[in-house]
C-alpha cells in the first residue's frame, strides 16, 4: 500500500479569477532571448504559470479584501496598527512591533541595529538579502547547519537543524562578545524550504542563552516549519499548528519577517523583538528607511490584510492543504525520476541541476540553463538558487555552492491541481530530452543580488 | 456662478469618531504633547498631512483589483513606466515603497562627506536623508518666501543669484546635485515660476550640475503657473508639466501627494550609469526593479492617480479650498502664510503666540491647543522640526515657526473646513492662555515624529 494520498483538497473555493496568457513556443523563444536567459527579466504576460516565487503572490482571501476596504490611511497612529501589534503580540508572543514595508527592510534595520563590524553572524544556510544585509553592516555570515542540508538526498526530516558543534567552534574560534546573534531561519528556503525541529530549537536556546547570545529568528515560512513539526516530530502530532507556532518563537528574542509568504498579503513585514532598547533603536531608525513607526511604509490596508493574514496562515486545514499540493507536485516528478531535493519542503519543489544536468559544469551554470529550458518549453517560470544567486565573496571570487537547483516556488491558493499536472509534465518532457541542453555565459553581472538582474548568452 | 464644486461624487464613507474637550486633553497628555503619537481614531479632523492621505478614485480601486502582482515583469509595472515616461519625458524610471526611499537612494549615491545638496527649500525627509550620507543640504529661498505674511506669487523660487555666488564659493565639483521642490512644502507648499525653474537649470547647465525635482506636488505647481505666470493661462496643466519637467535632468516623487495614492513612490532620470547604480541599491531595500517594494495594485493606482491629477476641474477645486480657508483666517485677522499655499493652510505660529518664545516651540503648541479644542490634528513645521543645537547645547532655531494644516485629497466637504476655521478662530481668541513646551526625550534624527514633549 505505498503512496496512499492523504487528500489535500482546498479548504476554500475560488470568488476571483485572473485570466492566463498562453503562448507559443516561437513567442518563448524571443522572449528568452531578450530577457537574457534571466526570468527575473521575462515580462508576466510571457508567462503561463508563474512559479518565481511565492513572495507576494499569494491569493487573499475575501475577509483580506474586506479589510482592505478597512484600511485607516492616517499617517500615524492607524487603526490598522494597533490590530496588527494585537496579532503578532498574539499568534508570535513577541513584544515589540515595527512594521516595515517588506521583509528585506526587517533585515537592513535589524543588521544595522545589532550587528558591528568585525561581528560573526551563524545562521543555518545563507539567504540572498539577509546574507547582504549582515555584510553591509559589517558582520560576516557563518555557515552552521548541518552537514545533510548540502546533501539532496539525504532523507533527513528535519534539514534545517543547526549543528550545535559548528556553533561552539565558532564561540570558541571568535568569542561569543563577537557574535550579536544567530540567525536561525524556519523552513530554510535555500535548502530547499527545509525545517528545523523544535528540539534542536530548544537545544540552541539553552546554548545561546549559557554564551549571552541572542537568537533572531526568519519567520517567513514559520507555519509551514510548524506543520512539518507536527507531522515528524514525537509529541506534536495534537498539538495545533498555531500552538506549535507560538512554542517556536517563544525560544527567539526577535523576528524578521517577509509577511508577503506565510501571512498571505501582496506586500509587507515586520521587524518583532522582546528587547525594549533594541526595539527603540529599530524605531529611530524606520523613520529614516521606511516610514513613520506606524505605517513602516505601508498604507494602512496593507496592515489590516497582513493581520488578517497571518490568522489564516496558522489554520490547521490550511497549512495542510498548502503543503499537501507542494507534495503532490514533488511525488509528481519524483515518478517521472526528475531528482529533486528530498524530502520535499514546504514551498516549493527543488530540482537538482546538476543532476538533470550533468554534462554542464557549474561555471556554465546549470540552474540558470535549465530554468531557461523549463520556460521555452511549456512558459512555467521558475528560477535558479545555485551558482548565480550566491554571488561573489569579499574577494571577488565566485561562491560555489554545494546545491545547484532549480525552484519551482508554488504561490499559495493560487494554482489548482490540473496547473500542478502541467508543470510535472513539462519538466518530464525536459527531462526526456536533456543532452541537447546546452550552458550558459554571464555578459552583464549587477554588483549585489545578481541573480535579479544578470543576462545570459548560450554558451 | 461663484461656488466651485467638487467634480466628483462620494462612493465611500469612512465614519469619523468623536471625543470630548475632556477626553482630548488627557490623550494629548498620554501622546507627550506631540500629535504623531496620538492613535489615528482619537482624531476627528486629520491635518497631519496630505501625505498618503487621499481618497481613490473608482478607476484607482478598479486599478488595484487589477493590480498584477508577478514578482518580476508585472504588468502594473509596464502601466506604471509609460505613464512616468510620458509625464516626465524621462525614460528610466524606478519603482519605490515611498519618496523618502527615492531620495535614500538617490542620495546616497551622489552624497557624502563635503558635497552640498542645494535647493529652494529641502523637505525633511530629504535633508535627513541627505544629512546621513555625509553631505550638507543647503536652501537658497528667494526674500519674499522667507516672510509669512508678504503676499509674492511664486514665494516657492530659488533664490539664483546666492546659488551661483555658492557655486563659486565651494566649487561646482563639491555640488553634485540641485534639487528643486515644487510646491516648496516647508517654505508654505508655495510655487516655483517657470522662469525660476529656467533661470536655475541655466546655472545648473553652466557648471554642470544636474538639476532634479522633486515633484510630490507637480501638478499644484503647474496650475498655479497656469494662473499667474504669463503667457500660460492658455495652456493645459500637461503640457506645462511637460515643459517643467523637460528642465530637469531627473526626479523624485512620493506618488502618496499628487497621485492620489495611499503609498508609494518613484525615481526618474536619463542617466544610464546612475540608473543602474540606482537599481543596485534598489534590490538591497525596496525590491526588485520592476515593483520596488510596492504591491502591483499599488502601481497601478499610481498609473491612473497620475493622470486624474492633471484634470483642471480637480486642480481648481483643490487650488480654490485651501484659498477658502486662508481668507476665513486672514478676514479674522489670524497670521497665515499668504497667499495660500497648494495643499496646506500655514499658521505663523510666533505672530500667533508672541509670549511663547522659539526654544519653547510655539508651533508646537499651538497645534496642541488646536487638537484640543476641535480634535484637529497638524503638524509643526518649525524649530521642532528643523531645529539643532549648536556647541554648547543651545537650539538653533528654524527660519520660521509655522503650524501647517496639510488637506488631504478629495477628502473633507466644505463643512469640515467650515469647522476647521471655527476652531482656529476659538484658539486665536484665547492665545493668551497658551503656554510653551519643552523637550523631554528625543531621537537623533527626524526628532518631531517621535520627540516627547511636556508644557511648561
Amino acid at each position: 500500500m505505498k503512496n496512499i494520498r492523504h487528500s489535500w483538497a482546498e479548504p476554500y473555493k475560488i470568488k476571483m479569477v485572473e485570466l492566463l496568457t498562453m503562448t507559443t513556443a516561437a513567442q518563448r523563444k524571443k522572449a528568452l532571448v531578450a530577457a537574457g536567459y534571466n526570468t527575473f527579466l521575462l515580462k508576466s504576460e510571457q508567462v503561463y504559470i508563474d512559479l518565481l516565487t511565492d513572495s507576494g503572490t499569494s491569493a487573499m482571501s475575501d475577509r483580506q479584501w474586506a479589510g482592505m476596504m478597512l484600511g485607516d490611511e492616517a499617517y500615524a497612529g492607524s487603526r490598522n496598527f494597533y490590530h496588527l501589534e494585537e496579532v503578532v503580540q498574539q499568534t508570535y508572543g513577541y513584544k515589540y512591533l515595527v512594521p516595515t514595508h517588506q521583509g528585506r527592510g526587517a533585515e537592513n534595520i535589524l543588521s544595522k541595529v545589532l550587528i558591528k563590524k568585525g561581528d560573526i553572524i551563524p545562521g543555518n544556510m545563507y539567504f540572498t538579502t539577509t546574507r547582504l544585509h549582515q555584510e553591509l553592516a559589517g558582520g560576516k555570515f557563518e555557515d552552521v547547519i548541518i552537514d545533510e542540508a548540502h546533501n539532496p538526498e539525504s532523507e533527513f526530516p528535519f534539514k534545517g537543524n543547526i549543528d550545535l558543534d559548528k556553533l561552539d567552534r565558532l564561540v570558541k574560534k571568535y568569542g561569543a562578545k563577537r557574535i550579536p546573534y544567530v540567525s536561525m531561519a524556519t523552513s530554510v528556503n535555500m535548502a530547499g524550504g527545509q525545517p528545523i525541529s523544535m528540539a534542536n530549537l530548544k537545544a540552541l536556546r539553552a546554548y545561546t542563552k549559557r554564551h549571552g547570545i541572542k537568537v533572531i529568528h526568519d519567520m517567513t515560512r514559520v507555519a509551514e516549519n510548524a506543520y512539518f513539526i507536527k507531522e515528524r516530530e514525537k509529541g506534536y502530532k495534537d498539538k495545533s499548528i498555531r500552538q506549535i507556532v507560538k512554542e517556536i518563537c517563544s525560544y527567539t528574542d526577535g523576528a524578521t519577517m517577509s509577511a508577503k509568504k506565510d501571512a498571505l498579503v501582496n506586500i509587507g513585514g515586520f521587524l518583532a523583538v522582546n528587547d525594549w532598547d533594541v526595539f527603540e533603536e529599530a524605531r529611530n531608525l524606520v523613520v529614516v528607511y521606511e516610514g513613520l513607526h506606524t505605517y513602516g511604509g505601508l498604507a494602512g490596508r496593507d496592515m489590516e490584510a497582513m493581520a488578517i493574514g497571518i490568522g489564516e496562515s496558522v489554520d490547521d486545514d490550511h497549512i495542510r492543504a498548502r503543503v499537501g499540493q507542494v507534495i503532490y507536485l514533488g511525488q509528481k516528478m519524483i515518478e517521472y525520476d526528475i531528482p529533486i531535493v528530498r524530502p520535499i519542503g514546504g514551498h516549493g519543489i527543488f530540482v537538482d541541476a546538476k543532476k538533470f544536468l550533468p554534462h554542464i559544469p557549474q561555471e556554465q551554470y546549470p540552474a540558470q540553463t535549465l530554468a531557461a529550458e523549463i520556460y521555452l518549453d511549456s512558459g512555467v517560470r521558475t528560477m535558479e538558487r545555485g551558482v548565480v544567486s550566491a554571488g561573489r565573496k569579499a574577494d571577488g571570487s565566485n561562491y560555489y555552492p554545494k546545491l545547484e537547483l532549480v525552484r519551482f516556488t508554488i504561490p499559495r491558493r493560487v494554482y489548482t491541481q490540473a496547473h500542478m499536472d502541467v508543470i510535472a509534465e513539462s519538466t518530464a518532457r525536459v527531462y526526456q530530452n536533456r543532452d541537447k541542453i546546452k550552458g550558459l555565459k554571464m555578459i552583464y553581472e549587477p554588483k549585489y543580488l545578481r541573480f535579479f538582474q544578470a543576462r545570459f548568452e548560450k554558451a | 456662478m461663484k461656488t466651485i464644486i467638487e467634480p466628483f461624487r462620494i462612493k465611500s464613507v469612512e465614519p469619523l469618531l468623536f471625543t470630548t474637550k475632556e477626553q482630548r486633553k488627557e490623550l494629548l497628555q498620554k501622546a507627550f504633547y506631540n500629535p504623531f503619537l496620538l492613535h489615528a481614531d482619537d482624531v476627528m479632523i486629520d491635518l497631519l498631512t496630505d501625505s498618503g492621505t487621499s481618497a481613490m478614485s473608482s478607476a484607482q480601486w478598479a486599478g488595484i483589483m487589477l493590480g498584477d502582482e508577478s514578482y518580476a515583469g508585472s504588468k502594473s509595472f509596464y502601466h506604471f513606466e509609460s505613464t512616468i515616461q510620458q509625464l516626465t519625458g524621462m525614460p528610466l524610471v524606478i519603482p519605490t515603497h515611498q519618496g523618502r526611499a527615492s531620495e535614500k537612494i538617490l542620495f546616497s549615491i551622489v552624497g557624502g562627506k563635503g558635497k552640498y545638496i542645494v535647493s529652494n527649500t529641502l523637505f525633511d525627509t530629504t535633508r535627513a536623508n541627505i544629512e546621513y550620507s555625509g553631505a550638507e543640504g543647503v536652501d537658497f529661498l528667494c526674500e519674499e518666501g522667507k516672510h509669512p505674511s508678504i503676499p509674492a506669487p511664486f514665494k516657492g523660487n530659488m533664490d539664483v543669484e546666492a546659488f551661483e555666488k555658492f557655486i563659486q564659493e565651494k566649487g561646482a565639483a563639491n555640488i553634485p546635485l540641485c534639487m528643486v521642490t515644487v510646491t516648496n512644502n516647508s517654505g508654505g507648499g508655495q510655487p516655483v515660476s517657470m522662469a525660476n525653474i529656467k533661470a536655475v537649470k541655466a546655472v545648473c547647465s553652466k557648471y554642470s550640475i544636474p538639476l532634479f525635482i522633486d515633484a510630490c506636488r507637480f501638478a499644484e505647481n503647474c496650475y498655479f503657473i497656469k494662473l499667474r505666470e504669463e503667457g500660460y493661462s492658455d495652456k493645459s496643466v500637461e503640457s506645462i508639466a511637460h515643459e517643467l519637467f523637460s528642465y530637469a535632468d531627473g526626479c523624485t516623487m512620493s506618488a502618496k501627494k499628487d497621485a492620489f495614492a495611499n503609498i508609494g513612490g518613484f525615481l526618474a532620470m536619463y542617466n544610464v550609469e546612475l540608473a543602474k547604480q540606482c537599481r543596485n541599491l534598489l534590490v538591497i531595500t525596496e525590491g526588485f526593479p520592476t515593483y520596488g517594494g510596492l504591491a502591483g495594485r499599488d502601481l497601478e493606482a499610481i498609473a491612473i492617480g497620475l493622470n486624474e491629477v492633471m484634470d483642471e476641474h480637480y486642480l481648481q477645486y483643490r487650488i480654490r479650498s485651501i484659498e477658502y480657508l486662508t481668507e476665513k483666517l486672514v478676514a479674522a485677522g489670524v497670521p497665515v502664510m499668504q497667499p495660500a499655499g497648494g495643499h496646506a493652510v500655514y499658521l505663523d505660529a510666533k505672530t500667533f503666540l508672541p509670549h511663547v518664545p522659539v526654544d519653547q516651540y510655539p508651533g508646537q503648541a499651538l497645534i496642541g491647543a488646536l487638537y484640543v479644542e476641535g480634535g484637529i490634528r497638524s503638524v509643526e513645521i518649525g524649530s521642532l522640526m528643523f531645529g539643532k543645537y549648536d556647541a554648547d547645547g543651545k537650539l538653533i532655531p528654524a527660519m520660521m515657526e509655522l503650524v501647517r494644516l496639510a488637506i488631504p485629497r478629495r477628502v473633507y466637504t466644505q463643512s469640515h473646513i467650515d469647522y476647521v476655521a471655527e476652531v482656529i478662530l476659538e484658539v486665536f481668541e484665547k492665545r493668551n492662555q497658551i503656554r510653551g513646551l519643552e523637550i523631554v526625550e528625543e531621537a537623533p534624527a527626524l526628532r518631531h515624529f517621535t520627540a516627547k514633549l511636556k508644557p511648561l
